[in-house]
């Protein structure tokens, strides 16, 4: 399912690196710069010598098999020079045209789709940094340079294949004993993870940098969709726990959805914060029903929602122009059933380590996870078969083509058979592409991204290519390469795009200061008041299953007027607009290399952004200083007027009121009034 | 009539400001407000809702503790019901009508674990709190036969949290697009306050109850405002002292006009509406000589920092220019599905002790009549249990406090604790047949006593709460 061929150059410079014969009237074969795919293009010339690009074949190759048939497509004829020179192809294969047809496969540049404009092999300095916006925690020069070399597919692919982070490793490193009931350690392996910063619980430190931004940059995404928070009375000791469910996250970050939905299902994390761990069977003699609080939120939040959706995202409505319910209590009450009978694993369990859960200790004190670092808060959940209901018929979710008749799920089952029945009964219910898609589209790309772009993602999601269903892998490649993604549509100038979300703007930071600690550890977000008061959001803290913010979030005013959905708005309260620039003040004032300004500023665990790096520069030439964050924090989008404002107030910084610490003085003003302005707070 | 004025108002806004932000400037919607609001008045008032994330489960929270409901009580209820003995020593002086005699859950009652702290008991039995009985979101009165028989419209998405949240804080199940009635309610009155502060401020997040045609919920962190550090606040010694340079570069940024794109302009109207509502916060917080401090001792806990926040705005509404406020506060954790005696002891403890010390302050400044606080939640719990927890219900019972209530006493209508069984299904008639209680009085009811208490006229009751005339009672008569 690779990209099946790009082609992104004046086609007349692309003819003629290629073999291409304008004088032979057969069809020319255009190689392709980079071989991303082993694609070939032909292309067929016109009569007069001049290429006229009239008709383009484009032929798949291996990861194509099966759906992706050559295709044909003719271009507008004739075109005129100047077209001609202007004309930009880029063909996708596997995901895209395979899966969409037509429709997406022409070769005008205008077209909404599959053609993207820009340079795709090799994107400008201005395209790769705001792609790594979307695809990562913040650009840097290393990585803009890098991008621009591979391209994007190849630093997908390159990503793909990078070792995954975790965080239970470093939880381990930190804490031997497990002991350590706060969530210090877990917040400081998830910012070097995030960062990408030498990790020093691991060999090879300090040469040990994390490389796989993009599988963080998902994990943190799904970390927003499947919540669990150490803001649950359960879970706020529990590190080993969350951080353990975060390392699920971002182990299926390229797998199945399929896969996913069950790893979060069984984890323990999971199990406690929606309270499926240790759910019984029914007894009517106590009125007891089975809890219905992990069947109802992995139906809602976690895979179809509340309403049917088209394919695009959509909602369907009925006659009476209606919403139409995805599902009813009978629904609720079927699925409650199923999750019934699981309990914390018994690895490790024994007369020498702790009471292992059977079916008589099901609900015992001695079956719970005494220890921080148990393996019963980090491995998948057990069934335990006494407790699962296995007698009663199980009304599922019942949609066009659903595998059990009428949605029932006969009696019978043991819980995993039942629990394997009823998330794939989940998995395949048509709404999963559209809802999932749109909110991972609206936590990298766009808030309100067209239905059009919706449906080409949910259409990878419901066949990647291959004829597998919810290849994550193959829907991020979707979502980052898609048209919409790549450029902003002409329609769209003034709307497009979201507001970053505060944890990211510090990561950005970061990442474009190349901050280090001396100790490698990163204490910076263990603050108090806890991180969430200050900025609204914190690594699995959110205040409830409902994430931060919700994905249909309107912001009063003119978004809201507009008919503008805005998810990361809600969490911009008048509080956090004050707190949120006062905590990048502080990193930004007190952090730098060498400071022992304020509190902890020269602690081993405190990141310090390298502002000197830049000093010289913003002394020299201040405009330069900032074009080159024009580029790394706003991929080059910056107005004249912003611009300007900057330049003149750091400009008023003089070694005459400043001395030698101006040039530094300068680059944190810049960063300041950066991080803090309207146009960079909206990723373009 | 006035249900033009309100179009009027929300067409003038769109032509008046065009692609402009609605939320262009204080001073703007201020006008606005004030050339299409009728509202004066001579004296305060403020509403304080009282959010209860998650669903509280009100069957626990007042628990009959004579012979024959507590039986019913307790076999419906069986791992996690309440002694008899317990609910008994927390009784309430005043009985709901229904035969049934009544108590509160311990957390409730006069002895606490901090020992002997008065809380919601003993307000309600000194006349100074009253119980509402069963509210929950309705679009029409219904009955459970009618529910189990679908033949009664009923709110969309009924057990949903992120559903049942917004329809209790709009009482709008049937149209969400209005806003919330605290904003709604706060349109119609915000011309009333001489002062520039927003009328609605929350203590908590970014709710829809405080959001109408023109307002939007302020809010405040419970700790305190302080302005930012670059424009002279907190950590300025570290960078720039007070230094113009600093503050006129960074509101050159936010102004107003500077940006090419609505997003850029929603995030730059926010950041100039939370400096300048800083700034009149802290200019009102921080007289010269200061105040001294509440003499009222608040609960360290997070509605008890919220409540005291809300307490020091309202001792300084002559500053801000108040005669109406409407307050947001909230607590979390009440989703018990699992643990809930342990969890609800402490979520209704923290509720009890804040809103007892709470009304103590009202007392204390001198507004305790003027001051009306009440709960909400998203729904009550069921009536089965999932062994130690309850799942998402519909009706619940509810708090409502201050000085102007008619307190001492129950209203609205008990729910059966009958057991359904397998021989007969249907025993309590107001099971919905899933084991959540079906209400009997409805979220406009509640909402509307309170808004009409509050001074909205009948006229404009009836277009905040369009549904209202489809129940029996308009007024609830609890204030």
């Amino acid at each position: 399912m690779g990209m099946l061929g790009i082609v992104w150059e004046p086609l007349h410079k692309l003819l003629r690196s290629t073999r291409f014969n304008p004088k032979s009237g057969a069809p020319a074969v255009l190689g392709l710069r980079r071989q991303d795919a082993g694609a070939n293009i032909r292309a067929a010339n016109g009569p007069q010598g001049e290429p006229r690009m009239r008709r383009v074949i484009l032929t798949c190759s291996h990861a194509c098999s099966g759906s992706c048939a050559p295709a044909t497509r003719e271009l507008p004829s004739p075109a005129t020079l100047v077209q001609r020179f202007l004309w930009r192809a880029v063909f996708v294969c596997g995901p895209f045209v395979c899966a969409l047809g037509a429709a997406h496969a022409t070769v005008d540049a205008s077209a909404a789709g599959m053609i993207a404009p820009g340079p795709w092999i090799s994107p400008s300095r201005t395209d790769a940094a705001r792609f790594l916006a979307q695809a990562t925690f913040g650009a840097s020069d290393a990585d803009i340079a890098h991008l621009q070399r591979v391209g994007y597919l190849g630093w997908i692919n390159e990503q793909a294949a990078a070792a995954v982070s975790l965080e239970k490793p470093y939880l381990d490193w930190d804490s031997p004993t497990g002991d350590n009931n706060n969530q210090n350690p877990r917040r400081e392996i998830w910012t070097i993870n995030a960062l990408g910063s030498p990790d020093p619980s691991r060999a090879g430190y300090p040469g040990n940098a994390h490389v796989d931004q993009l599988r963080q940059r998902m994990a943190f995404a799904l970390s927003e969709l499947f919540v669990v928070s150490d803001q649950n009375s359960g879970l706020s000791y529990q590190q080993w726990a969350l951080g353990s469910y975060y390392d699920a996250l971002a182990k299926d970050a390229f797998a199945n959805y399929r896969t996913l939905l069950e790893d979060v299902t069984k984890h323990p994390a999971m199990g406690n914060y929606l309270s499926m761990i240790q759910n019984r069977k029914a007894d009517a003699s106590l009125n007891i029903h089975p809890d219905e609080n992990y069947a109802r939120e992995v139906l809602q939040l976690f895979s179809i929602g509340l309403t049917q959706l088209n394919a695009d995202g959509t909602r369907q409505l009925d006659a009476n122009g209606q919403p139409v319910p995805t599902y009813g209590q009978t629904t609720v009450r079927g699925f409650a059933a199923v999750f019934t009978g699981w309990n914390y694993t018994n690895v490790g369990c024994g007369p020498s380590t702790y009471n292992c859960c059977d079916a008589d200790h099901y609900f015992d004190w001695g079956c719970a996870a005494i220890d921080y670092n148990s393996p019963r808060w980090q491995l998948p959940m057990q069934p335990i078969e006494a407790w699962h209901d296995s007698t009663s018929d199980k009304q599922l979710l019942n949609y066009p083509g659903v595998a059990l008749a009428n949605g029932v799920l006969v009696h019978g089952g043991d819980a995993q058979a039942e629990m394997t029945a009823a998330l794939d009964n989940i998995f395949n219910h048509p709404n999963v592409g559209p809802f999932v898609g749109r909110q991972l589209i609206q936590r990298l790309v766009t808030s309100n991204p067209s239905p059009a772009y919706v449906a080409r993602v949910a259409a990878v999601f419901n066949n990647n290519g291959s004829g597998v269903r919810g290849d994550l892998l193959a829907v991020l490649k979707a979502i980052l390469l898609d048209a919409e993604a790549r450029s902003i549509p002409p329609g769209a100038a003034d709307s497009y795009g979201k507001l970053r979300e505060p944890i990211i703007k510090f990561t950005h930071l970061w990442r474009a200061m190349a901050a280090r600690s001396s100790s490698g550890r990163i204490d910076n977000f263990n603050t108090y008041p806890a991180l969430q008061e200050w900025i609204g959001q914190a690594p699995l803290a959110s205040g409830s299953v409902f994430n931060f913010f919700s994905p249909f979030f309107v912001q009063p005013g003119e978004p809201a007027q507009r008919g503008l959905k805005a998810p990361e708005f809600q969490i911009l309260t008048d509080m956090y607009a004050l707190n949120t620039p006062d905590r990048l003040y502080h990193e930004i004032f007190c952090n730098y290399s060498g400071s022992g300004d304020c509190w902890a500023s020269d602690d081993p665990g405190t990141i310090q952004n390298n502002i000197q790096r830049d000093a010289a520069l913003a002394m020299s030439n201040p405009g330069q200083l900032l074009d080159q964050y024009n580029l790394l924090f706003m991929s080059g989008q910056m107005s004249g007027y912003m611009r300007g404002v900057i330049l003149d107030r750091i400009n008023k910084i003089t070694s005459g009121n400043r001395g030698a610490s101006a040039g530094m003085f300068r680059v944190q003003h810049a960063l300041y009034l950066i991080l803090n302005s309207p146009e960079y707070s909206i990723q373009k | 009539m006035h249900l033009d004025r309100r179009e009027f108002l929300r067409k003038s806004i769109c032509a008046a400001l065009g692609g402009v932000s609605l939320y262009s400037a204080l001073g703007n919607l201020k006008l606005m407000a004030a050339a299409t609001s009728n509202y004066s008045f001579a004296d305060y008032k403020a509403l304080v809702c009282v959010f209860l994330y998650g669903g509280n489960d009100g069957l626990n929270m007042i628990v009959p503790y004579d012979a024959a409901h507590y039986a019913q009580y307790r076999s419906l209820r069986a791992q996690i019901a309440l002694a008899q003995s317990t609910v008994q020593a927390n009784a309430f002086n005043a009985a709901p009508g229904d035969g049934g005699q009544y108590g509160a859950h311990p957390a409730l009652g006069d002895q606490t674990a901090s020992g002997g702290n008065a809380g919601l008991r003993t307000l309600f039995n000194a006349g100074k709190a009253a119980i509402v009985a069963n509210v929950g979101t309705l679009i029409y009165p219904i009955t459970g036969a009618q529910f189990r028989a679908g033949s009664v419209p009923v709110p969309p998405s009924l057990f949903s949290h992120a559903d049942q949240q917004p329809q209790w804080q709009t009482a709008r199940p049937d149209d969400l697009t209005v806003g919330g009635w605290g904003g709604r309610v706060a349109d119609l009155l915000a011309g009333a306050n001489t002062g520039s502060l927003p009328m609605v401020v929350s203590t908590s997040n970014n709710n829809v109850f405080e959001r109408g045609d023109t307002v939007s919920p302020y809010c405040v962190d419970p700790g305190g405002v302080s302005q930012m550090s670059y424009l002279g606040g907190g950590e300025a010694w570290i960078a720039t002292g007070n230094d113009p340079d600093s503050a006129a570069a960074y509101k050159a940024l936010i102004a107003q006009g500077t940006q090419a794109h609505v997003l850029e302009r929603a995030f730059a109207d926010k950041s100039r509406l939370a400096t300048a509502n800083a700034d009149l916060l802290i200019a009102a917080l921080n007289p010269v000589p200061p105040l001294p401090a509440l003499r009222t001792a608040f609960p360290d806990t997070g509605l008890g920092n919220q409540l005291r926040m809300v307490a020091q705005m309202i001792r300084v509404r002559a500053t801000l220019g108040m005669s109406r406020q409407v307050f947001f506060v909230s607590a979390g954790n009440y989703d018990t599905h699992s643990d809930q005696l342990a969890n609800q002891q402490d979520n209704l403890s923290e509720l009890s002790q804040a809103l007892n010390a709470f009304y103590n302050a009202t007392v204390e400044l001198g507004v305790a009549n003027g001051v009306t606080a009440f709960t909400a939640s998203d729904f009550g719990r069921s009536f089965t249990s999932n062994s130690t927890g309850t799942d998402h219900g519909w009706g619940g019972h509810h708090f409502v406090v201050g000085g102007a209530v008619h307190g001492g006493s129950f209203y609205g209508t008990m729910p059966s604790l009958a057991l359904n069984t397998d021989a007969n299904p249907t025993a309590n008639p107001d099971d919905t047949g899933y084991g959540q209680v079906v209400p009997t009085t409805s979220v406009d009811q509640y909402a509307a006593t309170l808004a009409s208490w509050f001074g909205i006229g009948a006229a404009d009751l009836a277009t905040i709460f369009p549904n209202l005339g489809r129940f029996a009672t308009a007024n609830l008569g609890f204030v």
